[in-house]
């Protein structure tokens, strides 16, 4: 049933080169476009993104969201693996602990257009103020890319060595250098497991802790982001793994995708139970503070959305994960991971808009929206329907493109494969 | 002393007597009472807190919601017809949500009470905005636009990406002087004074009169206190 990957043999090929190059242009022209378009928006101000007083957090802080979510795939698996010895997940740990740190790094810079004030960014060391998420956010993803960065670099260094890379910081392949990288392994296993949940779970604070959102402020928000994180996480991971593969930087049989899928299949039965409470408990009481947004949600303006997250989001993936002849199947694991990945990014979309875009006092006129309106209109709003501007999109996709290109370039540069030589190490070389 | 000229100031026939704030206790804790009672609605003080502040265009601090589903319209209640203004702004509460979520505590509360933005400190994260029950933080998203081709008011305007609201006109209290909301109302609708003197108006109004906190569940404790209507207005279904 497994089998070999056919690619596996034969790394660096030719006539992948071209296609590597293309990609690497393509990348470079979004981060481009990316960097104009925030140029653009620094001297405008924040008033060329379609973000208003109504609704004052929008694109940026819901990829700022996914993004952190995306990131739980690849500590989970190095530090999953370590700690309860699922030794069949480690020809893809490098490949995750390098997912991990740059999936942090994409959410860390999102926030950097998000301020209206970049040039005041070191207020936030200047001034910290210790009672705000923010803050502690801050913390806990400069903490988590340096813990995954350090994963990166400890399980890539002895072969770094042997190539006698300067990365390798100066430290050899030797049996002693073997020894202490387990030792270094097995502590960031047991820092990163408690570190990737309390990312989550502050990341998830920064709304939960809002008196003022009544969708938000829940108890049940920390579990619902460290479930969505595993699931759009290993969403990733699966996708990123057979990209990797076909390119021939790692090699791993048909089976560990399966074995991925049926972990992924349990996340997804987990997020979906936990959406499930939350709308529940939300809607239960038919009307006020938490119920008028649950409708939104089930059937207002935003069910398209909401029903999206569930049907393909959550229950075709989960059929998909859960019946056994297909999920031996990558390509079918591969289709439940475009769609649970896609489905998580719907479900940041509906958290941010259902929890902001309507005036917490209801009545008319509302917000004051913030900008100065044509004559004749009202310059107040109950509600703002909230789309990404153009700016917006270049911005954000000129870092995802930027976090791409990093990937890129590492995955092609680092030693990825998991090598023989990590468990017998030749002390001659 | 800027050159700018407050335009309460600026009226020939504006009495300094009639905006000076009653005795005070030693240690004042600042709070605002509004009658709905005695509110019309005319957004007077909201007109006046723009140009007194300098607000731009499309941005209020101070802003008159009308209670039920349509602006100056009257709702059903019970059967009759029932119209009541609720003239709204910064409720300096008591625990505010916005100063804690703040990450450079760029809003904080003053010794008096008063919630305070510091728009040279503000990094415009914008987390106040959201932490905000109330709906009364606005953002400088862009370029001020103003009607007039200066500044107007006694405060110097604030940048492009930064927070701002309403301060209780923090400016004119320093003077011994009330807001200007407070000053400009026709209908005499809003008190402000001194909530740790048990004497003074507003403490007196808030205990005889019922005062009320805007969504007082959320544990927010404003210092903006409403008084119901007593009577209806004599409106026939």
């Amino acid at each position: 049933m497994s089998t070999v990957a056919s690619t596996s043999s034969t790394a660096e090929s030719r006539p992948g080169d071209r296609s590597f190059r293309v990609w690497i242009v393509l990348l470079v022209l979004g981060l481009a476009l990316g960097l104009g378009a925030w140029v653009y928006q620094l001297s405008q101000g924040l008033v060329v993104t379609n973000m208003r007083n109504p609704m004052m957090w929008g694109l940026y802080i819901t990829l700022f969201m996914y993004f952190v979510g995306l990131s739980a795939g690849g500590l989970i698996v190095a530090s999953a693996g370590r700690l309860f010895g699922a030794t069949r997940l480690k020809p893809i740990v490098r490949i995750a602990v390098l997912e991990a740190m740059v999936a942090v790094m994409i959410a860390a810079l999102l926030l950097l257009p998000d301020i209206g004030r970049p040039d005041r960014a070191w207020h936030l060391l200047r001034y910290a103020h210790f009672t705000s998420p923010l803050i502690w956010d801050l913390t806990i993803v400069t903490v988590y890319f340096l813990i995954s960065a350090t994963y990166v670099w400890v399980y890539t260094r002895a072969d770094l060595a042997r190539r006698g890379s300067r990365l390798a910081l100066g430290t050899g392949a030797s049996l002693a250098d073997a020894q202490r990288d387990d030792r270094l392994k097995g502590i960031l296993a047991a820092v990163g497991l408690p570190a990737a949940i309390l990312l989550h779970s502050i990341t998830a604070w920064i709304f939960g802790l809002q008196i003022a959102r009544g969708f938000w402020y829940s108890a049940i928000m920390a579990p619902l982001f460290i479930a969505s994180a595993l699931v759009s996480g290993t969403g990733l991971m699966i996708l990123l793994a057979l990209i990797v593969r076909r390119a021939g930087k790692i090699s791993f049989k048909d089976d560990l995708i399966s074995y991925l899928g049926g972990m992924l299949a349990v996340f997804v039965a987990v997020e979906g139970f936990l959406v499930f409470s939350e709308m529940l408990t939300a809607a239960y009481p038919g009307a006020g503070f938490e119920a008028d947004p649950a409708r939104r949600l089930l059937t207002g303006p935003y069910a398209g959305f909401f029903w999206f997250e569930v049907i393909v989001g959550l229950a075709i993936p989960f059929v998909l994960l859960a019946w056994r002849r297909l999920r031996a199947d990558p390509r079918w694991v591969a289709a439940a991971s475009v769609l649970v990945v896609a489905g998580i990014l719907i479900h940041r979309v509906n958290i941010v808009l259902n929890g902001l875009s309507y005036s917490t006092v209801p009545y008319p006129p509302g917000v004051s929206i913030g900008t100065a309106q044509p004559v004749g209109t009202t310059s107040f709003a109950l509600s703002y329907f909230y789309h990404p501007s153009l700016v917006e999109y270049l911005v954000a996709g000129g870092v995802i493109c930027f976090g791409a290109l990093v990937f890129t370039i590492a995955a092609r540069k680092l030693p990825l494969r998991e090598s023989d030589h990590a468990q017998f190490p030749n002390p001659t070389s | 002393m800027s050159d700018k000229v407050s335009p309460i100031e600026a009226l020939s026939s504006a009495s300094r007597a009639y905006g000076e704030i009653d005795p005070v206790s030693d240690h004042p804790r600042w709070g605002m009472v509004v009658d709905q009672e005695r509110c019309i609605g005319c957004w007077s003080c909201c007109v006046i807190c723009k140009s007194e502040n300098d607000v731009p265009l499309g941005m209020w601090w101070n802003r008159i919601d009308t209670v039920g589903d349509a602006l100056d319209t009257p709702r059903r209640v019970q059967g009759e017809l029932e119209m009541e203004w609720m003239p709204l702004a910064c409720q300096h509460c008591e625990n505010p949500a916005c100063t804690k979520v703040c990450p450079v505590a760029a809003t904080y509360p003053r010794e008096d009470g008063v919630v305070m933005q510091d728009a040279e400190r503000c990094i415009g994260c914008r987390f106040c905005m959201v932490a905000c029950p109330y709906g009364v933080r606005v953002f400088n998203w862009g370029a001020a636009e103003r009607p007039t081709d200066f500044d107007t008011g006694m405060v110097p305007p604030r940048p492009v990406g930064t927070m701002e609201k309403c301060t209780f006109c923090v400016h004119r209290l320093a003077d011994g002087q009330i807001p200007s909301c407070v000053w400009s109302c026709p209908a005499q609708a809003r008190i402000f004074g001194d909530l740790n003197d048990p004497d003074s108006r507003v403490s007196r109004l808030i205990r005889e009169r019922g005062g009320e906190q805007l969504l007082e569940e959320r544990g927010t404790e404003p210092r903006v206190y409403y008084l119901p209507p007593r009577r209806k207005r004599g409106l026939e279904t």
